[in-house]
């Protein structure tokens, strides 16, 4: 139901990501996150059009960690800072972290090779239904994501949304 | 033999001297070098050449990156590169050669300056809605990219070869060059200046048969509105036509006229494509 991927160029990690409908619980979710007892990246699904975009969100995250030129504080913050096309922390937080009204939750757990997650333990915790990353794109609010990425209607004729969202998260601070 | 599906990475080496960004130049003795790397790297896989060019110092190859199904694409005298997954889905990775005869400083400013050039221009590309591949992640430590894989493309310079080997549809190749001619006129529209453009940069996605371009390795480019600029930009790939395809001058010719008549602003580019051919080495300036 989850899905894991290795991060090629740091094969000592692997990103995991879990996907909630039907949450209850989303602002006491909210909460263990801040504190840490959650150690996760909780993200709103509807701003995520595929895993593919996460990755690339985890794998710029951990490659800034490991030399020490993360914007944020946590490897969790940044994850969801580099998700963000936007330089304003807050504001990525804001868009693409959890509000405790929402219902539906993207988990992302990045984890050191050997270390064993429990991910039962983290599934419990939420008060909703674990589906498969599959109904992934039925969550989607696409309208929302062409607007915070600003995508231009000559990129829609030459790539996918996907496309267009990933180049300028990769991108972002090379302007 | 022909070189089925590659992103030939044919950079061109400007020598130092000539100013990192490339901007305009008086002499037009860039272009010499540029072409002459096209042709060593042209239909053949590896720099052998350019490695005996540059084997004064001794050039340590970055390593390969641990990709799944990683294969090495091409040697060039800027970056190797490679194909392979990354992030499960299939990818480019350019990794810059440095080179060892540089100061370090300079060295690494320079690596950076391409590098972010290429990442900048690749965006820009696309917001204009000018087919290049997607950056899937810069590094800035290694100065190496990871950018989309066209799968089961063709270089134009590769479909060229192939179509005047077999002798027949030569009309096609005509369409090809006004739909390049189109491509380009939107792109300098966009004040993107390629940098480097050869048939190698410029691929075909499958099925060949419907045109449709993509264009790549934007490690030269820079934004520039000078007519100056584009029209060296037209010359370079003028020449590498010419070097590198034999009998193509009407194909070019429809390019320029595709050009010109997609781009609102191509008079003073052509003017200056002029300008520039008249100035051309081993040209006679006297009077």
């Amino acid at each position: 139901m989850e899905r894991t991927h290795r991060l090629e160029l740091f094969p000592d990690r692997s990103v995991t990501l879990l996907l909630f409908q039907h949450v209850k619980n989303a602002a006491a979710l909210r909460k263990k996150a801040m504190e840490g007892s959650i150690d996760g990246a909780l993200i709103n699904p509807t701003m995520i059009i595929d895993p593919f975009q996460i990755l690339v969100a985890a794998n710029k995250a951990v490659h800034l960690q490991k030399i020490g030129k993360m914007k944020t504080r946590t490897l969790n913050a940044e994850i969801i800072f580099s998700l963000s096309p936007s330089n304003n922390i807050s504001d990525a937080f804001k868009k693409f972290g959890i509000s405790d009204s929402d219902t539906s939750v993207l988990i992302v757990l990045v984890v050191d090779g050997d270390k064993t997650v429990n991910l039962a333990d983290i599934a419990s915790q939420v008060e909703g239904q674990q589906v498969s990353l599959d109904e992934l794109p039925q969550l989607t609010d696409t309208a929302k994501v062409k607007k915070m990425y600003k995508v231009t209607p000559q990129e829609e004729k030459i790539g996918t949304l996907l496309d267009s969202v990933v180049c300028r998260m990769s991108t972002k601070d090379v302007l | 033999p022909v070189m089925a599906a590659a992103q030939a990475e044919a950079g061109g080496e400007r020598s130092v001297m000539a100013g990192p960004a490339g901007p305009a130049m008086d002499d037009v003795g860039p272009v010499g070098p540029a072409v002459g790397e096209l042709r060593a790297a042209g239909p053949a896989v590896g720099d052998s050449d350019g490695a005996a060019g540059a084997a004064m110092v001794a050039e340590e190859p970055p390593a390969p990156p641990p990709l799944p199904g990683l294969r090495l694409v091409q040697q060039g005298a800027e970056a190797h590169v490679y194909r392979g997954l990354f992030l499960g889905r299939a990818a480019v990775a350019k990794l810059r050669v440095p080179k060892r005869y540089r100061h370090p400083a300079l060295e690494e400013r320079l690596s950076r300056r391409r590098m972010a050039q290429e990442a900048r221009s690749l965006l820009r590309c696309r917001r204009a809605g000018i087919p290049a591949p997607v950056v899937y992640f810069v590094d800035y430590v290694t100065n190496s990219i990871f950018l989309e894989d066209i799968v089961d493309s063709i270089t134009v310079q590769d479909h060229i070869y192939s179509v005047q080997k077999s002798g027949n549809d030569a009309s096609g190749l005509q369409k090809l060059a006004e739909k390049m001619g189109e491509l380009l006129a939107r792109m300098h529209d966009e004040d993107i200046i390629h940098g480097d453009l050869t048939t190698a940069n410029l691929l075909l996605r499958p099925p060949t048969e419907k045109l449709d371009l993509v264009l790549i390795d934007f490690g030269l480019s820079f934004i520039s509105g000078l007519p100056e600029d584009k029209g060296v930009d037209l010359y370079v790939l003028e020449k590498a036509f010419i070097s590198t395809h034999p009998d193509t001058e009407t194909m070019f010719q429809a390019l320029l006229k595709a050009y010109a008549a997609t781009s609102k602003k191509s008079g003073p580019v052509i003017k200056k494509l002029d300008e520039v051919r008249l100035r051309g080495r081993k040209r006679s300036m006297i009077g």
